[in-house]
């Protein structure tokens, strides 16, 4: 479930033509943050706000960067996924954080706890899906994607757009750091490690064209499923787990030629 | 302009015995400087304890000094400061096998004899490796202890770090061939990468409970597998039903041993590791060990086994609900 909340960030910066490799870090970043402040006392509604909101300044930072210093999207988010990782490394040594009683399934009994994680996701999907279809912020994050220079003569403003997907893309790996951590009483400072790869991959086998423009949340969701279950189905069918990222990689490879095929007919 | 250059060099000439002063202690008693690749991780104040006990023992002096931050660079300038002091041993932790060896081999120039103890130097940068066991040893005690709990029978899974990690597949080695040898009763079911992260471990477990309903017990070999599997044991309502054994510090695990999740965490005896390195060193400068030795007395730990140029601390140490308590790292 944290995983879609990040993949809802990444479809639309994907939707948006643009890339943001350092979500895994800003997520690690925004766990220990909300962990650390978790442990040090203060009430639980304090460190989702701190999470969330150092999320929202580490997207800012890359927005700026991309949206209005015009760098490309991959280089400064490779460079910010760098920063924050070895930040945290020297911050926490790699040990595992020990969070206070009442962080776990928020104080409340597992199976309510768990429920709400699930509803937050889900309202947050559907919530995010309307508002890509029918709010003008929406629709703007497809037209810079389609065509930057469009959008601008339409009225437009691509740089305030894109900047603000950044800062939404860093709340969100916030939010989803905190749903990641009331699951456990312990955090661990590479929690994040590899959210890139499961949501960027989410969202190419969802149908988000990775050149920007089009794509829907309802297909990210399909695609996290898929992909999610690869490993399980693994453990079921008793198959050796080599298996699991080759199985994944394919499925991707597939999707991306699927998505390469269907673009190249419409060009005909 | 003259005088102030005057007081200046007066100064300097005043200040050099300082420098030199601490050469001259008497030989008779040892100073011997551990190194720690941290000196405020408590895994190396616990080593730092059992080295006190041993420098006492001896009537040796300890200096205890390392970086904040595991710093590579940090370590080599405390070691090049131990050169100019003179010291007669240094035993090091190595942050950076590389980086750290030649200053060691400058030390060992400069007639001081080095030991390295919980992460090794370059071989020619040091006499002795103190190890703090072997993968055999990791890996018999590890089955040993599930096998304990389970009654020697039944489906047992692992939980790795990575498929690549060449230590870890080597202790799991040594889990197969200890299991085929003394425990044919029981069946290892399958053995899943976690990469490191106490999540994925959660949910690898997870998975592996609802896919083996008759699943006995897991093993983590890896320390954040320890506590994610935990957690997934205490979330499906399987404590204790499906015991866990794994390899993890004491602090990490406390929690869940003590709710009687986890039944077992095994890692070396960490105050002894800084025992026997001190203990090492001492013997090392007073020629009781020397290269080609198999074997020398350790104080209150007896006769230790030297293969080649390791020292072996020997079996783990199990924590357990009962002990695990008086151990803060």
């Amino acid at each position: 479930m944290p995983a879609l909340v990040a993949a809802i960030g990444i479809a639309l910066i994907i939707i948006s033509r643009q890339i943001d490799i350092s979500i895994g870090s800003q997520f690690s970043m925004c766990a220990i943050i909300a962990g650390v402040t978790a442990a040090s006392g203060l009430p639980l509604g304090v460190s989702i706000i701190a999470a969330i909101g150092a999320g929202a300044m580490m997207g800012a930072l890359n927005g700026v960067l991309v949206a209005y210093l015009k760098l490309p999207s991959i280089v400064v988010t490779l460079a910010t996924m760098v920063t924050w990782q070895e930040a945290l490394r020297l911050w926490q040594q790699g040990r595992l954080l020990s969070l206070p009683d009442g962080i776990q399934w928020f104080g409340l009994s597992q199976p309510v706890g768990q429920t709400v994680v699930i509803s937050i996701a889900f309202i947050l999907l559907i919530g995010a899906a309307l508002a890509m279809k029918h709010l003008s912020a929406g629709r703007f994050i497809y037209a810079i994607g389609t065509d930057a220079e469009a959008a601008r003569l339409a009225g437009i403003d691509p740089k305030r757009t894109t900047f603000g997907v950044f800062v939404l893309m860093g709340a969100l790996a916030g939010l989803a750091a905190v749903l990641n951590l009331v699951q456990s009483p312990q955090v661990q400072p590479n929690c994040g490690d590899g959210l890139e790869l499961k949501t960027i991959a989410a969202a190419v086998v969802g149908g988000v064209a990775i050149s920007g423009g089009r794509g829907t949340l309802f297909g990210v969701l399909l695609g996290m499923l898929l992909l999610a279950n690869v490993n399980p189905a693994l453990t079921h069918f008793h198959q050796p787990p080599y298996w699991e990222k080759a199985i994944q990689g394919l499925v991707i490879l597939l999707a991306v030629l699927a998505d390469g095929l269907r673009s190249r007919k419409n060009q005909l | 302009m003259k005088r102030k250059s005057f007081i200046v060099s007066l100064l300097i000439l005043a200040a050099l015995p300082l420098a030199s002063c601490k050469k001259s202690e008497p030989k008779g008693n040892l100073t011997i400087a551990l190194l720690p690749k941290s000196k405020g991780n408590q895994y190396f104040v616990t080593c730092e304890k059992g080295a006190r006990a041993a420098a006492a023992e001896l009537g040796a002096e300890l200096l205890f000094d390392g970086p904040i931050n595991s710093d590579p660079a940090k370590q080599n300038e405390i070691v090049e400061n131990w050169i100019t002091d003179g010291v007669d041993v240094i035993v090091a932790a190595c942050e950076n096998k590389d980086s750290i060896s030649t200053a060691l081999r400058k030390a060992q120039e400069a007639g001081i004899k080095v030991v390295t103890y919980d992460a090794d130097a370059q071989p020619d940068a040091r006499s002795f490796f103190v190890n703090q066991a072997t993968a055999q040893g990791i890996g018999e005690q590890l089955i040993d202890t599930a096998a304990a709990l389970t009654g020697g029978e039944g489906e047992f899974a692992i939980i790795t770090g990575t498929l690549t990690a060449a230590n870890l597949n080597e202790w799991i080695k040594f889990i197969k061939v200890r299991q085929a040898e003394k425990y044919p009763n029981m069946k290892l079911v399958d053995t899943k990468p976690c990469d490191d992260q106490k999540d994925k471990a959660q949910q690898e477990a997870t998975n592996l409970l609802s896919a083996h309903p008759n699943l006995k017990a897991i093993i983590g070999v890896c320390s954040p597998s320890v506590p994610g599997a935990a957690e997934a044991i205490k979330q499906a309502g399987k404590a204790g039903a499906v015991k866990l054994v794994g390899l993890g510090l004491p602090s990490e695990n406390s929690a869940y041993v003590k709710e009687g999740v986890t039944q077992a965490v095994i890692l070396w005896n960490v105050e002894e590791l800084g025992y026997l390195s001190v203990m090492a060193g001492a013997a090392l400068a007073k020629g009781e060990l020397a290269p080609g030795a198999t074997e020398f007395t350790a104080g209150k730990l007896g006769k230790m086994k030297v293969e080649g140029d390791n020292v072996i601390l020997g079996r783990p140490f199990v924590f357990t609900k009962e002990n695990i308590d008086q151990f803060d790292f």
